[in-house]
C-alpha cells in the first residue's frame, strides 16, 4: 500500500510539474510571432462613410471678389473661405457708421466697434470704443454627451478654447439646429488694428464665468486709465464673470503688438486668450480694419501699408495642450475647472499637441490661413507666437526679410533676409515676403509649403501631415474655389476624420495599398488556448480535491 | 582637338579593357557584371552537367505575394544539379538600383567568392554562373541597404543544397520573428473558460471513480505479476 501511495504521489506531482509547463509554454499573450507568412494587409478605411469632410464647402463664392461696401474697398480674397466683406467693412467704418443692411449681414452688436470724433481733422475717426467678450468654443454642456459652440480645427479634432470675441449679438451657434458656433467666435483671437494717436477704449465684457483681464502687451498704454483703474490688466485686477472693465489707450508708437490673458496667464493663454494688436501709422483718410477675425489676409489694409505692399496677413501661431483643453470638456461646474485647471494641471510637465495657424490645422489651414500671390507682388506679414515653444519659420522657395521686430522698425542694415524665421513665444515679426523670381527672393511660381520647421509643429497630435503647415499659393495654381491643384489625392485621404483619429494606414491607397497598409492580426492558436485551458483546470481540479480532502481530514 | 579626344577614349578603353581582365569586371551607364563565368568548370568537375538559362526579375511588385516585405525576386528558389551552368537574365523592373549577387562561390573562379550583377534602373542583364559540384546552398539576394532584409532574399541549391537559408519569403523562417497583435475575440475566450471546465472536471472524474480506476489497476498488475 505505501508503494502505491508513493507512486500516488508521485504521478500527482508530475501531473502538476506537466500542467505548469504547458501553462508557462502556452501561456497566453497579445501579440505572437507569425507563421511562416505574416498576416496579411487589411484595410481599416473605410470608403464612403461620415468621416469624409468636404475640402471646401464653398459656401460664400460671391464673398471671394473684390468689391466696395458702404463706401469700404474690399480686396479680393480667393481662397476657399475669404471673410465676410461685411464684417470687414462693419470693421472699418464702425457699427455706428455703417449701414443696418451691412450690420445684419454680420454677427456684430451694434455696439461693438463705436468709431467717435475726428481728433486731427484728417478725415478718418480717431476715438474708438472696442468692445470685446470671452467666448468658450468646444465647450460641455450638463444636457448631453456634446460639444457646443464647435469649432473644428481639423477634422475631427476640437479641442477646448477660450477666445476673445467682438461683442456679437444673436445666438452663438448657427442656427437652432447646429451646434457648431457662429463665424465671429472662432479662433484665433481676432487681430485688432487702430491708428497712431487714436483714443482708444477697449471694453472687456466678461461674458465668461471665470475672470479675466486684458493686458496691452508692447502697446502704449498709462499704467492706470483715467479712473485711476488698473490699465495693465493684471491679475491682481481680474475682471469677474458678468463684470466689464474698459482700459484706455492712446499709443504714439506704431507697430504689431499683442493683447493677452493676464490671469492665470500660463494656462489662459495656452487655452487662446490672446491676439495681435496692430498700431497703424497715422495717415490722412486713414480708416483702419479694426478686426481682422481668424487673422489671415487683411482684406482692407492701412494707407501706409498701400503704399509699400499689395497685400497683407496676419499669421497667428498657436498651441494647444490636448490635457489642458480637455478640461472644460470633463466638467460644467465652474469650481472643478477652476481647481482643475489651476491646481490640478501641471503646466511644467506638459506637452503641445495641436499647432494652429490662424486657428485652423493643416488640412483647414489650406481654406483660409494660404498666402495668395502674384508674381512681383510685395507682401506685408505680421507673425506673432502665441505657442509655448519657439517657432522656426520657413517658406518653400522664397527668402524673406524681416522689418520689424516686436513693433520696432529694424534699421535698413539689420533688416535680414533668410528662409527660417525665429520668432520666441510671443515675439512678433513684421516680414516683407516679395515674390520675384530672382533666385533669392522667390524661386517662381508654385504652391509652395510654408510651416514651423520644429518637426512638432507639422503635426495634429503627432500625425502629419497636420499642425500650421499652409501653402503659399500662386493665383494659377488655385482652382475656382481658391483650392490648390494637384493636391486631390493628398486632400482625398487627410479631409477625414478617420486620418486624424488615427484610424487609417498613411498610405493604404493607390498602387502601394497592400505593400504599406495595416497588418492583419494573428489567428491564436486555438491548440494552445485548449491546453493552455486544460491544464489550468487540472491545477484548479487538484487543488479543490486538496483541500475537500484537508477539510475531511478534519472533521474526521 | 580631335587627338585629343581619341585619346581620351583610348585612355577610357584600355582602363576598360584592364578592368575586365582583372577583376572580371565589366561596367558601363546600364549597370555591372562581376565574374561571369560561361566557360571556366570548377576544378572538381569534369564537365558541365546541365545548362539552366533562367529569367529572375526584381522589383517592389514581387513582393505583393509576400505580405510585409517591400522589394522581392520573382524567384524564391532554383534547384540545379552539381556542376550545372546557370544563364541568368536579370531584369529590374523598379525604376532604382538592384542587385543579383551570389555568394560562396570558389574563389579561384569567382574573385571575393561572389557573382555579381547590378542595374543601375529599369533594365536588363546577361550573364552565367557555373557551380562546382558539392552539395550546397548559395545565397542570392541583392546588397542595397534593406533589400535583403525586406524580401529581395532567394537561394539556389545545388544537389539539394544543404538547408534552407533563414527569412527566404515563403520559404523558410526569419531568426528574429517581428511580433503581430492576435486576434482576440470572445470565442477564444469563451474556449479558454470551457477548457478550464474541462480540467476540473477530468480532475473530479478521476477522483470520483478513484476506486474503481485503482481496482482495475491492481487486477492489470496481478495479471501482469507471475504467480507465485
Amino acid at each position: 500500500m505505501t508503494l502505491k501511495k508513493a507512486s500516488l504521489f508521485l504521478a500527482v506531482c508530475l501531473l502538476i510539474l506537466a500542467a505548469t509547463g504547458i501553462i508557462i509554454y502556452t501561456f497566453p499573450s497579445q501579440m505572437g510571432k507569425a507563421d511562416l507568412t505574416p498576416p496579411e494587409t487589411v484595410f481599416n478605411q473605410e470608403k464612403g462613410n461620415n468621416s469624409i469632410v468636404k475640402p471646401c464647402s464653398n459656401e460664400h463664392p460671391e464673398w471671394r471678389p473684390s468689391q466696395v461696401i458702404d463706401d469700404v474697398l474690399i480686396n479680393a480674397a480667393p481662397d476657399c473661405s475669404p471673410d465676410n466683406p461685411y464684417e470687414v467693412a462693419t470693421s472699418v467704418k464702425g457699427t455706428n457708421n455703417v449701414s443696418m443692411a451691412t450690420l445684419m449681414q454680420t454677427d456684430f452688436a451694434q455696439d461693438a466697434i463705436t468709431m467717435g470724433e475726428d481728433l486731427d481733422n484728417d478725415g478718418d475717426p480717431d476715438v474708438i470704443h472696442i468692445k470685446l467678450e470671452v467666448v468658450e468654443l468646444n465647450g460641455s454642456s450638463p444636457d448631453g454627451d456634446y460639444i457646443i459652440n464647435s469649432f473644428d480645427i481639423a477634422p475631427g479634432i476640437q479641442p477646448g478654447l477660450w477666445v476673445y470675441a467682438p461683442k456679437s449679438r444673436g445666438m452663438a451657434v448657427k442656427n437652432f439646429n447646429s451646434l457648431v458656433s457662429n463665424p465671429l467666435l472662432r479662433a484665433p483671437s481676432p487681430s485688432i488694428r487702430v491708428e497712431q494717436g487714436d483714443k482708444v477704449y477697449i471694453t472687456l465684457e466678461n461674458t465668461h464665468y471665470l475672470p479675466h483681464t486684458i493686458h496691452l502687451h508692447g502697446v502704449d498704454h498709462p499704467w492706470v486709465n483715467s479712473k485711476g483703474e488698473d490699465n495693465d490688466g493684471m491679475e491682481e485686477h481680474s475682471v469677474f464673470p458678468g463684470q466689464s472693465h474698459t482700459y484706455e489707450i492712446q499709443p504714439r508708437h506704431v507697430g504689431t503688438m499683442l493683447y493677452h490673458c493676464h490671469v492665470q496667464t500660463a494656462q489662459h493663454f495656452m487655452m487662446g486668450l490672446g491676439g495681435m494688436f496692430i498700431i497703424e501709422e497715422n495717415q490722412p483718410n486713414n480708416w483702419v480694419q479694426t478686426f481682422n477675425i481668424g487673422a489671415g489676409q487683411v482684406r482692407h489694409p492701412a494707407k501706409a501699408v498701400i503704399k509699400n505692399y499689395n497685400q497683407e496677413y496676419d499669421l497667428h501661431y498657436q498651441s494647444i495642450d490636448k490635457k489642458l483643453a480637455h478640461i472644460i470638456q470633463e466638467a460644467n461646474d465652474p469650481r472643478l475647472i477652476a481647481e482643475r485647471m489651476a491646481r490640478d494641471y501641471n503646466i511644467t510637465e506638459s506637452f503641445e499637441n495641436y499647432f494652429l495657424l490662424n486657428g485652423h490645422s493643416f488640412p483647414y489651414t489650406i481654406r483660409d490661413a494660404m498666402i495668395i500671390t502674384s508674381e512681383n507682388e510685395d507682401i506685408k506679414l505680421h507673425v506673432a507666437n502665441f505657442q509655448r515653444s519657439s517657432i522656426a519659420l520657413h517658406i518653400h522657395g522664397h527668402k524673406a526679410t524681416t522689418v520689424a521686430l516686436d513693433g520696432v522698425d529694424q534699421p535698413e542694415a539689420l533688416q535680414i533676409t533668410r528662409d527660417v524665421i525665429d520668432i520666441a513665444t510671443a515675439q512678433r515679426n513684421d516680414i516683407h515676403l516679395k515674390t520675384r523670381n530672382d533666385g533669392l527672393h522667390s524661386y517662381g511660381p508654385g504652391l509652395w509649403m510654408f510651416h514651423d520647421h520644429v518637426p512638432t509643429g507639422t503635426t495634429t497630435d503627432g500625425m502629419e501631415p497636420g499642425g500650421n503647415m499652409a501653402i503659399m499659393a500662386y493665383k494659377e495654381l488655385l482652382d475656382d474655389q481658391g483650392m490648390p491643384k494637384m493636391h486631390d489625392h493628398l486632400f482625398n485621404e487627410v479631409f477625414n476624420k478617420d486620418y486624424y483619429a488615427k484610424k487609417q494606414a498613411i498610405w493604404a491607397e493607390g498602387s502601394y495599398a497592400k505593400l504599406l497598409g495595416d497588418a492583419g492580426l494573428l489567428i491564436p492558436k486555438h491548440i494552445y488556448i485548449i491546453l493552455f485551458g486544460l491544464a489550468v483546470g487540472l491545477l484548479l481540479g487538484l487543488l479543490l480535491v486538496g483541500v475537500l480532502i484537508i477539510k475531511r481530514n478534519l472533521k474526521s | 582637338m580631335k587627338n585629343c579626344l581619341t585619346g581620351i577614349i583610348f585612355i577610357y578603353c584600355v582602363n576598360f579593357a584592364f578592368a575586365m581582365n582583372h577583376s572580371g569586371m565589366l561596367m558601363n551607364e546600364k549597370g555591372m557584371i562581376m565574374n561571369s563565368n560561361t566557360d571556366k568548370i570548377p576544378k572538381d568537375c569534369t564537365t558541365i552537367s546541365e545548362t539552366i538559362d533562367v529569367t529572375i526579375r526584381a522589383g517592389h511588385q514581387y513582393a505583393l505575394k509576400f505580405p510585409g516585405k517591400m522589394y522581392a525576386f520573382d524567384t524564391q528558389e532554383i534547384n540545379v544539379k552539381p556542376c550545372a551552368k546557370l544563364n541568368i537574365t536579370f531584369i529590374n523592373d523598379d525604376q532604382i538600383r538592384h542587385q543579383l549577387m551570389i555568394h560562396g562561390l570558389p574563389g579561384y573562379l569567382y574573385s571575393e567568392g561572389m557573382f555579381h550583377l547590378e542595374l543601375n534602373g529599369a533594365g536588363q542583364l546577361e550573364a552565367s554562373v557555373i557551380f562546382p559540384s558539392q552539395k550546397k546552398t548559395y545565397l542570392m539576394h541583392c546588397e542595397l541597404p534593406q533589400h535583403m532584409e525586406k524580401g529581395m532574399k532567394s537561394q539556389i541549391k545545388v544537389d539539394g543544397g544543404d538547408g534552407d537559408l533563414p527569412s527566404i519569403p515563403g520559404i523558410s523562417f526569419p531568426i528574429k520573428a517581428d511580433y503581430y497583435k492576435i486576434d482576440w475575440s470572445q470565442l477564444t475566450i469563451a474556449i479558454i473558460a470551457l477548457s478550464i471546465l474541462l480540467g476540473i472536471a477530468i480532475v473530479l472524474i478521476v477522483v470520483n471513480y478513484a476506486a474503481k480506476i485503482s481496482a482495475m489497476g491492481d487486477k492489470i498488475l496481478s495479471n501482469i505479476k507471475p504467480k507465485s
